[in-house]
């Protein structure tokens, strides 16, 4: 178990965003976070990474509070939104800012970079061009490389597969599926079923906060997904 | 539409983030602004008997014609430094049914309302009233009336159009502070005098009033200088089309700092490569021009070091003062990704200071040049600039870590025309005048024992820096996440 959420609650101008009583994901799982639009989605991720504070409970990562010290760091990367990317830099410039932040040599993350080359379609690297130029889907790819480099143990993606052509879409897939062992937790969400039910082992369903749905992939997945949006 | 204009912006500043902090310092400001407007009409109304009082002997319509354009030369520099740009965020209405000429029409008389205005028009319209009137007749007084009031126009418009275009292209200001420079030197050493050139210009309007209508004249063609400037620029992706490759650096001086350095290195990225911090830290080079204005032959002579630690330390520090406000700011947009990653907040704060200390330490050196009043000058300079460095720095942190406002670096300063104002000054104040409160006491002793005082602050200060990083890094946390949720709300 690498997660633990406990009595989590987060409400914004009255209105209740994460209302969470007890949750635990294990280490090596990848897990598709869904929901419509308010379901608190990103208000999750965003306690989990400690960006903001909920009004009761706590989530441990690896048993320790991610509230009351920074251990996680060390082993979480992530990729919420442009928020993440330092946009004056030039790509290339911001993986070795992330890869000193893992004491990578600069070398080191060119090298690492290589493997990326399919996934970046060669337009990524020494386009002499800073990241705030990029469109915004080639942010999304330098985002999730720059989280992917940093081979975490728990990976943390909000919406990879938004904005992304669909070449690069089902490249991202596969490279997420080759990741699958038993050290990386994944937690994705995304609006698109199909992506989640392919890539995840497990699906949980929010709705205005709360778990609805907290299932294991199998091939029926799809309909009920789609049965209960479809309500 | 005008009025829709003024009434966002009216709610935009009243929900704003950061209210608290606004108001006090409009308030304050207006209070400043309502003594200062008392103070002209009493200057408006007694210009003869004062010009009377302090230059006897002297002929009234000389010292007045004189007064004129060494006015509006001072008023010059200091719009440049407190007047705000009209700040509308234009980008939500450029795409709406509103027509170019309707913003372009609100941003121009919307930077007519300000109070800097209406200064030069109650100082100098009683005495043309009463005086230039009786003695040269109603058509010369109208001349004087629309010649002031051009003036007016004219400085609102230049400084405006000055500003906008140094802030989109910070070449410009090199040219414009050597001819400052200039100007300022050859007064200084009375080879060319502003009041002897303003004194001749006005007897001859005087005297042929036609002439003055120069003056409107140039009001006129610098509001549509401005306006063609705007009107041009009046697009969200202008300027941007001219693609050099932009290549990846690195500053390999920095890396002895270890991840510190590494931060530093960022953030100089940050400057060196974002309109709006570049045009920040120019500014901090026109700002080397204080001393000038300070530091008199008598008061170093007879080391009066008081009368000198504000543009000493000003001088010194003030990219610490002005950048260093905004600290986390500038890195508003990237700020979620800072915080997720592993970026020790102690090395996140060494950085700072890192940066702080570099910057001080140029402006130091740059400020050298004072030397050639005194040598008494580069002490004072030594002791302001450990002071900067040991103690402001710190205190400048801290205030920013109670600093919530998105800065927006990456568009430029294009639309986003808040830059130094007299409002972000005001938060300066604890920083220049606390030197005194050292000063003043060991002055009694001697002068350079209240030097002696300040250089050990500073000391101090940078001898305790880890145990003030500490803290800096304690309270950082405690409001991390206010500052990440101002910054993520991006209005």
């Amino acid at each position: 178990m690498i997660i633990e959420i406990n009595k989590l609650k987060k409400t914004y101008a009255g209105r209740t965003v994460t209302d969470i009583e007890q949750l635990t994901i294990g280490a090596g799982e990848t897990v598709g976070v869904i929901g419509n639009n308010g379901a608190g989605k990103t208000t999750l991720f965003r306690m989990l990474l400690d960006l903001i504070r909920p009004d009761s409970g706590e989530i441990l990562s690896k048993g320790k509070n991610v509230a009351d010290n920074d251990q996680w760091k060390q082993y979480t990367a992530s990729y919420l939104d442009e928020g993440f990317l330092i946009d004056y830099l030039t790509p290339e410039e911001y993986f070795i800012f992330i890869g000193s932040l893992h004491q990578m040599k600069s070398r080191e993350v060119m090298d690492y970079l290589h493997r990326y080359e399919e996934f970046f379609n060669a337009e990524i690297l020494d386009r002499g061009k800073y990241i705030r130029d990029f469109s915004k889907g080639n942010q999304n790819k330098i985002g999730i490389t720059a989280a992917l480099m940093q081979q975490p143990e728990l990976l943390v993606l909000d919406e990879p597969f938004a904005n992304l052509d669909p070449t690069t879409q089902i490249r991202l897939k596969a490279n997420i599926k080759s990741l699958k062992s038993g050290t990386l937790t994944t937690l994705i969400s995304s609006h698109d079923l199909n992506h989640v039910t392919d890539v995840c082992d497990r699906i949980i369903l929010f709705e205005k906060g709360r778990v609805i749905k907290d299932i294991y992939t199998n091939e029926n997945t799809l309909e009920e997904l789609e049965a209960y949006f479809s309500q | 539409m005008f009025s829709t204009f003024l009434h966002h912006q009216w709610i935009g500043f009243w929900r704003s983030r950061n209210k608290g902090g606004t108001i006090a310092a409009q308030v304050i400001l207006g209070f400043f602004a309502i003594y200062l407007i008392g103070v002209c009409f009493l200057v408006g109304f007694v210009m003869e008997d004062l010009i009377d009082k302090f230059l006897p002997g002297r002929d009234v319509f000389t010292v007045f014609n004189g007064i004129i354009l060494y006015y509006f030369a001072i008023d010059f520099i200091v719009r440049l430094q407190i007047q705000e740009l009209p700040t509308l965020a234009i980008t939500p209405y450029l795409h709406l049914n509103i027509s170019k000429r309707k913003l372009l029409n609100f941003l121009q008389i919307r930077s007519l309302l300000s109070v800097i205005n209406i200064f030069p028009l109650i100082i100098f319209f009683p005495f043309c009233i009463r005086n230039i009137g009786l003695e040269y007749g109603i058509f010369a007084c109208v001349i004087y009336l629309s010649s002031i009031f051009s003036l007016v126009i004219f400085n609102n418009y230049a400084a405006l159009y000055f500003k906008r275009v140094s802030a989109e292209n910070i070449k410009i200001v090199i040219p414009a502070i050597l001819a400052l420079a200039i100007v300022g030197g050859l007064e200084y050493l009375h080879i060319f005098s502003i009041a002897a050139f303003s004194d001749e210009l006005f007897s001859f309007i005087a005297t042929h009033p036609a002439a003055g209508c120069v003056f409107p004249a140039l009001a006129i063609s610098i509001f549509l200088i401005n306006d063609r400037y705007l009107k041009n620029n009046l697009y969200l992706e202008n300027l941007r089309s001219a693609e050099e490759k932009k290549s990846s650096t690195d500053y390999p001086f920095l890396d002895r700092f270890g991840a510190a350095g590494t931060l530093a290195a960022l953030e100089i990225k940050l400057i060196l490569r974002n309109r709006r911090p570049k045009a920040t830290v120019t500014k901090a080079l026109l700002l080397l021009f204080y001393g000038f204005i300070f530091y008199k032959g008598d008061l170093i002579a007879s080391s009066q070091f008081g009368k000198m630690l504000f543009p000493a330390v000003f001088m010194t520090g003030n990219t610490i003062l002005i950048y260093g406000q905004f600290m986390f700011g500038w890195q508003a947009a990237e700020f979620d990704g800072i915080l997720a990653n592993s970026v020790n907040i102690k090395d996140f704060f060494r950085a700072k200071l890192i940066l702080l200390t570099i910057s001080a330490s140029l402006l130091t050196v740059l400020t050298t040049f004072y030397a050639y009043l005194s040598w008494k000058i580069l002490i004072l300079h030594l002791a302001a600039y450990l002071y900067n460095i040991g103690v402001s720095s710190i205190v400048v942190l801290y205030f920013a870590t109670r600093n919530y406002k998105y800065i927006d670096i990456s568009k430029g300063a294009q639309f986003n025309w808040e830059g130094v104002s007299a409002s972000t000054m005001l938060l300066a104040l604890p920083i220049l005048l606390s030197p005194y409160l050292i000063y003043f006491p060991l002055s009694l002793i001697g002068p350079y024992w209240g030097l002696l005082g300040i250089t050990f602050l500073g000391i101090a200060g940078l001898i305790t820096r880890k145990f003030w990083i500490s803290f800096l890094a304690n309270e950082f946390q405690k409001r991390k996440h206010q500052i990440a949720a101002g910054f993520r709300e991006r209005s």
